[in-house]
């Protein structure tokens, strides 16, 4: 009850938060140097009428607060109700119309639905990786401190800490892709196309074909999670291990097993899911180095194009749906992290 | 003689810390009988908890214990042989396994004295009494649950099966001391360990727990360990005491016997630094100066440099722990301070007062 009541407030208190995003990424992308207009016509000798069409063409002639309006999507609810001044004014971010992309010439709110799946699977399936390894892995180090398979693990973390995910994507490609060939060594095949789409004659093959394109990329993604949560599961275990209800559970006659897989191990899960959600950022400028050594067509490699090609409603699109998704990462953390612990929701509830 | 469940005998624990080593436990040995309340008295530090814990061999890195037998019902949870160069666990020493499953919980348990860091802190209050009390009694789990809500009841947490799902957090520090007796007594364990129970609770309450412990008593015959700074405690539940400082027992002896014909300068102290209904707080007199540390305890007497009746021997002889009174009912009553031996501590000088104000 008081979890519901928590995960709603979160949502809620989430809202100027996503607001905040928008209102900056406008102003920090209408600070950057060049004119989008001039870079999509670099080549030619464009009359003023040319430009001046262009600029109508994606909204750029209004003044800066009313690009604003309609970006965020004041202007179309203003025209709705017949504000003078406003009335045909395009439906904006609120109406899920993130504009259109000069490059593509198609409207960015598609873009986003074909390339953030591939990132969010690359994400999750990094993540889920590394928690599945790095939680068992800790606890082993934990209970088995200072002996062989302490150090041998903490020898790994290290290493998996300050060794760069790409260089870990193209060792793995060389190593696995081209030397050993058992693997591809790019692109991904998603799991919710149609089997026809790659000529698999069957769901089961479309699976199993996801899994072999995602295990290389998930483990350069995933070995720096990986060695960052063992770290903290880790230390975490050892410092529950020797709480007082520790001892109280061992007092009262309970299994060294028991006491490991429930009375130590809840409580310590709160550092990890902190970790987790503070790690999300991070990881998702690991993964954008990702796609580019593993030629996936996620939002990362979007973004580094719009860039490039100074695609003006592209960036700005791209960079708050990034936004989007981590501000929803952080909320469920927060609710992971209220129910592990009782404390969080229930002193937000009053 | 009345049936003697516990008997701890030289009983010693040491901590290794980077400071040198600490003999927190150093010679230690009292017993308990079926149905009796004992008490461990002694100024913080005096190494009651870590006694306590020695008992169920709880003592954890960096500690160990190093000396001495602990009997239980001819069990030994604690004993050594001497192989000629060290002491080495006996054979008949019962393994960590025993412990667990015959021991901890259902013949012994234990009331740890902080309420506060006790209980987890991502389970249900009456999850955790429920868990144990299933653990080591032959109840179902709904049985279990129904024991511990009746044992919150009893210990006098309003509304107990309103709060069984509430968490620790929820409780105050009183009502979590409360769930932790309520633990201890809900296992029916035939001994029961209690560090300072009561000192987090004011005084009705502490009174009822007091009446519920002599219940208890009466009821399942129940033996208690009861740790506390509190002499009126003693005064009121104990039926034999012993004075614990620096690591051993100064004195020891049924209740009116310590009270009334008390043999040792350190519980003259102490009782003479509580307050009492036929003093002023006036003529309270609190000990002069702290305890030594038990890294480099003070030879001789330990107690000389604080002892208001010190001599030139205290501090050279260590005293004997040994009857120093005929009592009533033949109990033994003991004490280890040099006026109750012949090292002419009666013809010395008495020791310049050396401690500071
Ligand atoms: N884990 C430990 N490491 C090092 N020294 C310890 C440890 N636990 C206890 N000691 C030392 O052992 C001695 C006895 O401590 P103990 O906790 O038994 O005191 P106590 O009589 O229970 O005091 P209190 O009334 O304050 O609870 C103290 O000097 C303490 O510093
Ligand atoms: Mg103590």
């Amino acid at each position: 009850m008081g979890l519901l009541r928590y995960t709603l407030n979160r949502f809620l208190q989430a809202i100027p938060v996503m607001f905040g995003i928008a209102v900056i990424t406008f102003l920090l992308v209408n600070s950057m140097p060049g004119n989008p207009v001039d870079v999509m016509l670099a080549e030619q000798d464009a009359s003023p009428e040319l430009i001046q069409a262009i600029e109508e063409r994606y909204g750029l002639d209004e003044p800066l607060h009313i690009q604003f309006l309609n970006y965020i999507g004041f202007s179309w609810f203003l025209a709705q109700i017949g504000f003078p001044g406003f009335a045909d004014a395009p439906p904006g971010l609120l109406q899920g119309d993130l504009g259109l992309s000069m490059y593509y010439e198609r409207p960015v709110s598609d873009l986003m639905l074909t390339r953030l799946p591939p990132t969010l699977l690359l994400m999750m399936s990094a993540f889920a990786f590394a928690l599945v390894t790095a939680i068992p892995l800790g606890v082993l180090a934990a209970t088995r401190r200072n002996q062989p398979a302490d150090h041998v693990s903490r020898i790994v973390a290290l290493i998996g800490v300050s060794t760069p995910s790409f260089w870990i994507g193209i060792m793995l490609i060389i190593l696995f892709s081209v030397q050993l060939g058992w693997l591809p060594s790019g692109r991904l095949v998603y799991p919710w196309r149609d089997p026809s789409h790659y000529g698999y004659g069957s769901t089961l093959e479309l699976y199993y074909q996801t899994v072999r394109h995602l295990i290389l990329p998930m483990i350069a993604l995933g070995t720096l999670q990986m060695a960052t949560i063992m770290r903290v599961e880790r230390s975490s275990m050892i410092e529950s291990l020797q709480k007082e209800y520790v001892k109280l559970a061992r007092a009262y006659g309970v299994s060294e097993r028991k006491i490991l897989r429930k009375h130590a191990f809840r409580p310590s899960q709160l550092p990890v899911v902190t970790l987790v959600g503070l790690n999300l950022t991070s990881a998702i400028g690991g993964a954008v180095l990702i796609e580019m050594v593993f030629s996936i067509n996620g939002m990362g490699r979007l973004l580094i194009q719009s860039i490039q090609t100074h695609d003006y409603q592209l960036v700005l699109g791209t960079t708050v749906v990034i936004g989007f998704v981590f501000v929803i990462g952080v909320i469920i953390t927060d609710i992971a992290y209220a129910y592990i612990d009782p404390r969080v929701s229930y002193g937000e509830g009053s | 003689m009345s049936d003697t469940i516990l008997e701890v005998t030289d009983l010693k624990t040491q901590f290794y810390t980077e400071r040198g080593v600490v003999r927190a436990v150093d010679g230690v040995s009292f017993d308990v009988k079926q149905g009796e309340i004992v008490g461990l008295v002694g100024e913080s530090g005096a190494g009651k908890s870590v006694t306590t814990s020695s008992v169920l061999r709880l003592i954890e890195e960096p500690g160990e214990v190093v000396g001495g037998e602990v009997d239980y019902m001819g069990r030994t949870i604690v004993g050594f042989e001497d192989t000629g160069e060290e002491l080495v666990p006996r054979d008949e020493m019962l393994t960590e396994a025993q412990m667990r499953d015959q021991i901890r919980g259902n013949e012994i348990a234990i009331i740890f004295q902080d309420p506060m860091e006790s209980l987890n802190p991502v389970y249900t209050v009456g999850g955790q009494v429920k868990e144990f009390i299933e653990l080591n009694r032959d109840l179902s789990g709904e049985e279990a649950k129904e024991e511990a809500i009746e044992m919150l009841r009893r210990v006098g947490i309003p509304e107990a099966a309103e709060r069984y799902g509430d968490y620790p957090h929820e409780f105050s520090g009183g009502m979590r001391q409360r769930v932790l007796i309520a633990m201890a007594l809900g296992c029916r364990p035939n001994l029961i360990i209690a560090d300072e129970p009561t000192t987090a609770l004011d005084v009705t309450v502490e009174g009822q727990i007091l009446e519920l412990v002599n219940d208890l008593q009466a009821e399942f015959g129940t033996s208690f360990i009861w740790v506390t700074h509190d002499m009126g405690v003693v005064a009121e539940i104990c039926d034999r005491v012993n004075v614990m400082y620096l690591g051993q027992i100064v004195e020891q002896g049924p209740v009116d016997e310590i009270f009334h014909d008390t043999q040792h300068p350190y519980t003259e102290a102490l009782l003479n630094s509580i307050p009492r209904p036929d003093r002023t707080v006036d003529d309270l007199e609190p000990i002069e100066g702290t305890m030594p540390s038990a890294r480099s305890p003070p030879s001789g007497c330990r107690f000389h440099p604080r002892c208001p009746d010190a001599r030139e021997p205290c501090r050279e002889i260590e005293p004997a722990f040994e009857q120093v009174a005929e009592t009533a009912d033949g109990a033994a009553h003991r004490a280890s301070c040099l006026k109750h031996e012949e090292v002419g501590y009666w013809e010395a000088e008495p020791l310049e007062v050396e401690v500071e104000k």
